[in-house]
């Protein structure tokens, strides 16, 4: 066998398939991968530093901008983590909306996430423009509820902005039961094409161990046999009160994270229609942006919630005026940090498939 | 919970042994008067939590490197240093994470100024 000299190869920071801006720096052996060298920060902002010059509800505009597929899943931990700063807790009602809305939210984010995988897969473009237009007609819904398509900023300190139109609980039904019809659909014309099953069955995998070990989280975790899922294991709003199974496959390659990513847009269209049926009376709104501030110094808050790329952690130290200090635990962050592992050993054309399947949005990376 | 600097690879070790053996992050708070860093290790299977607190002063920023327990830690210990000035012992001076900072203070510290002008080539030049 005649060995070849390591070829580097730069990847980004601007490419169609690393999604965002984000730069690899690829040694290989042939066609072999030997080596990737992430390189992050072009896109940070300083977003935990702005946030110490800011009052506490001035700072969610930042947090949606840390994911802009899924903004509100993070503007709803910071929101979580001030409120246990204050000790409020959001009314009854208030969390069925919420747990709605973040479902939603986490259909939308996975739609993008299978939808450019395929394109990053050479299915070009049926499954990236159904993906889109599912896309469109989740966020018609979160229009409704919110006034917003894209940056909603709707959360509220023990509630949110508005409560829910009076026709939503119909439409979100439908909606979701078309979705459902859907997700069948994806399947049946995603998983019978040869392309697409090649370069993701038994291609970057990731054994339990190493998942472990490389603190990956969220779909990527639970694609490798990992059963841990902060909505189950340290329930909040209204998931201890629903029927819930974190979905979790044992191969851990990039079919079982695209997997575990149909599995569970199949279970937020459930968890949507379950909570809307279970939804109590009440008032869903929140309080005047400005009212409130914690009477402690320093008085810290841990809160975690499952985002769709996995676990958000706010780590929020409180003064009465302003935050002190927010850390912000990013999902796609320890999951980018995997591709190092993941991609050893791998061809390089596969390199796109498992950069799709980890799913990371690079505005959370650097933040 | 409290934890010495200089037994730390020793008791995260302790802690993996006996379940906590995921590393969910590390970061830090600057005090001004001390900096505490934090360690979030779980326990997957008994879906618990502990933090550790390493309390560092201001003049003796360094911590030892965990890596060789949490091959996780790489990009967090990369960030502490960068972002608090922070050495971590154990490790060859990390490489450029998320920004290039020319200040006095770390971006992430209670020191740090923000009126510094901002570099640009002309200001550079000058």
């Amino acid at each position: 066998m005649i060995r070849m000299a390591i070829t580097r190869i730069n990847v980004g920071p601007i490419h169609p398939s690393t999604h965002g801006v984000a730069r690899l720096v690829v040694d290989v052996d042939g066609d072999t991968i030997v080596n990737v060298e992430p390189h992050v920060g072009f896109l940070h902002r300083g977003v935990e530093k702005l946030t110490e010059t800011r009052m506490y509800m001035q700072a969610p505009p930042y947090m949606e901008k840390l994911d802009y597929f899924a903004p509100m899943a993070y503007n709803d931990a910071y929101v979580a983590a001030v409120e246990a700063a204050m000790d409020i807790q959001p009314s009854e009602k208030a969390k069925y909306v919420r747990t709605i809305l973040l479902e939603l939210q986490r259909l939308a984010s996975h739609l993008v996430s299978i939808g450019t995988l395929c394109n990053d897969l050479g299915q070009m473009f049926t499954g990236f423009m159904w993906a889109f237009k599912d896309r469109d007609i989740i966020l018609d819904l979160l229009q409704e509820a919110t006034g917003s398509r894209m940056f909603y900023v709707n959360m509220r300190l023990g509630g949110l902005h508005s409560e829910l139109p009076a026709d939503f609980e119909e439409h979100a039904i439908t909606t979701m039961n078309y979705i459902e019809k859907r997700i069948g659909e994806y399947e049946s014309y995603i998983e019978k094409n040869t392309v697409f099953m090649e370069r993701m069955k038994g291609v970057g995998v990731l054994s339990s161990e190493d998942a472990k070990a490389l603190g990956v989280t969220g779909p990527v975790l639970r694609a490798s046999g990992i059963n841990y899922d902060v909505r189950k294991n340290s329930p909040y709003y209204a998931y201890s009160k629903l029927y819930f199974n974190p979905k979790v496959m044992l191969q851990g390659d990039n079919f079982s994270r695209y997997k575990v990513r149909m599995m569970e847009m199949r279970e937020s269209a459930r968890l949507v229609k379950a909570a809307i049926k279970a939804m109590p009376d009440g008032a869903a709104t929140g309080m005047p942006v400005k009212l409130r501030s914690p009477n402690a110094v320093n008085k810290v808050s841990v809160v975690s919630r499952e985002v769709p790329r996995g676990e958000c952690m706010m780590y929020l130290v409180a003064d009465p005026q302003k935050p002190y200090r927010l850390s912000i635990r990013s999902p796609s962050m320890v999951n980018l940090a995997a591709i190092s592992h993941i991609a050893k050993g791998a061809r390089f054309a596969d390199l796109f498939s498992i950069f799709g399947t980890l799913d990371v949005v690079l505005g959370c990376v650097d933040r | 919970m409290k934890a010495e600097r200089d037994s730390l690879p020793a008791t995260v070790g302790k802690m993996a042994t006996e379940g906590y053996d995921y590393l969910v992050k590390i970061t830090a708070v600057d005090y001004v008067d001390h900096i505490d860093v934090l360690y979030v290790v779980r326990d997957i299977a008994a879906s618990k939590d502990q933090i550790l607190e390493v309390a560092l002063a201001p003049q003796d920023l360094w911590v030892p490197t965990i890596m060789s327990i949490h091959p996780s830690a790489d990009w967090y210990e990369r960030e502490l240093s960068e972002m608090f000035g922070i050495r971590i012992d154990g490790r060859s001076a990390p490489r450029l994470f998320l920004e290039k900072w020319d200040g006095v203070d770390p971006p992430l510290r209670k020191s740090f100024k923000w009126d510094v002008p901002y570099r640009t080539k002309e200001t550079e030049s000058k």
